[in-house]
């Protein structure tokens, strides 16, 4: 490591823990009426069960168009603690094949205040070294601690009922390197954050007014922005905030979602040209509840 | 190497997802009166849930517009299907708005809660 942790982030996230009143939520953040969809570009404010394949088309910045399918693994080990295993494959043309970073995140969280769809929980991810291959070679570990937080707004007087079913996700993570240099480049240290705006129909049909199609009634429209900013051991000229926008729309099921997105670059320093990324998301505590789906301790629980 | 796990464990996912039954957490279907309705004095509401509910864990209020609590019975699941919650109202409910607030229990055990409002007119 280049620098030790912040002290202070590691604070903030106690003290979040601490401050709100918390009652335990259940897979997969769900927090009172609100069900958080799982997003694309920031993760979801839950401790889940679930498998989602994800499919990006990103089109050529300076000249590289680049084709990604990953995974990501879910699993409980404790009812709100769990481990997220996710890798992939990478094409770039030019360029070739590479295996990607083999990417673990601690998860611990699930904290819900059912009453206001308040909903919590924090992280710690590690990019592994030596274990992509190809054009995705990573020579030392990424750490990032993490802290993702949800907001419904079903907490609203039903005066003003049309916003009840809006919420806010929001993710802040900042990543250290393992290695201050290599090969005389310096590894910069970067902070990240993003947040969406969604509205939920199925929302909407349970608690504003219902919605006789089927099809409408399982839709979220959503926006996800996501930025990223060198802020540590950055060589010259390259601190610039990179980022995207990215508009989409979530199907939401009982057992599984769709989500497809847009990925639009803020600026020239973040890409060219409009690329696009799909998911399907499995939630596996529902599909599998017995088996894959369940922690593999439940003190206590179900 | 990584492929072909990839393959084993998609595999593998996709028998356990064909034979396994499915539990979800109960969130609300549909509602009578229905969710933002108009309706006469309602002698009961009715949630239909996505799941199956436990009726000790699981129960249906309802306040006036001023957040006066309206009689109501216990709740209880109608027979035969643990999905639909059933509260039988006290008293007929004069004209005005109304605010059901419910909590559920599925029988997997996760816990959601919601509200939503109808009318009841002249």
């Amino acid at each position: 490591m280049s620098r030790v942790y912040p002290r202070a982030l590691v604070g903030a996230f106690a003290a979040v823990g601490a401050a709100l009143w918390f009652t335990p939520a259940y897979p997969h953040a769900v927090c009172g009426s609100r069900v958080f969809p799982a997003t694309l570009a920031i993760d979801d404010p839950g401790v889940n069960d679930e498998f989602a394949p994800t499919l990006t088309y990103q089109p050529p910045n300076s000249g590289v168009q680049e084709f990604d399918a990953e995974f990501s693994w879910s699993k409980t080990i404790f009812p709100n603690v769990g481990i997220v295993i996710s890798d992939g494959a990478t094409w770039q043309h030019p360029g070739g094949y590479g295996w990607e970073p083999l990417d673990t995140e601690l998860q611990w969280g699930n904290f819900c205040w059912p009453e206001h769809e308040l909903m919590a929980t924090v992280g710690f991810d590690v990019s592994w070294a030596g274990t992509g291959t190809g054009t995705q070679v990573q020579p030392f570990n990424l750490y990032t601690p993490v802290i993702d937080v949800g907001k419904g707004f079903g907490d609203l007087p039903t005066s003003l009922n049309w916003l009840r079913p809006a919420a806010v996700t929001f993710e802040l993570s900042e990543t250290f390197p393992g290695q201050a240099s290599t090969d005389g480049n310096q590894n910069a240290t970067n902070l990240n954050w993003g947040f969406s705006l969604q509205y939920s129909l199925p929302y909407y049909n349970a608690n504003v007014a219902e919605i006789d199609n089927p099809f409408w009634k399982h839709i979220i429209p959503i926006t996800e922005f996501t930025f990223s900013k060198p802020v540590y051991n950055f060589a010259p000229g390259t601190n610039v905030t990179t980022g995207t926008i990215q508009p989409g729309v979530v199907y939401l099921a009982d057992t599984w979602q769709f989500a497809v997105e847009a990925i639009i670059p803020i600026n020239g320093a973040s890409g060219h040209g409009v690329g696009v990324v799909a998911s399907v998301d499995l939630f596996l505590d529902d599909l599998l509840p017995d088996s894959l789906g369940k922690p593999l301790f439940n003190l206590g629980g179900k | 190497m990584h492929s072909r796990s990839l393959l084993r464990l998609g595999v593998s996912l996709a028998f356990a997802l064909s034979a396994d039954a499915v539990l979800a957490h109960a969130l609300l279907q549909k509602a009578v009166p229905a969710v933002g309705g108009t309706v006469s004095s309602p002698s009961e509401i009715r949630i239909e849930f996505s799941e199956g509910v436990e009726p000790r864990f699981s129960g249906i209020a309802l306040t006036s517009a001023g957040g006066a609590a309206q009689p109501v019975g216990k709740s209880a699941v109608e027979t035969g299907d643990n999905k639909v919650l059933v509260t039988k109202i006290g008293k007929k409910l004069p004209p005005g708005v109304y605010t059901v607030n419910w909590h559920a229990v599925s029988v997997d055990t996760h816990h959601t809660q919601g509200s939503f409002s109808f009318t009841v007119q002249p």
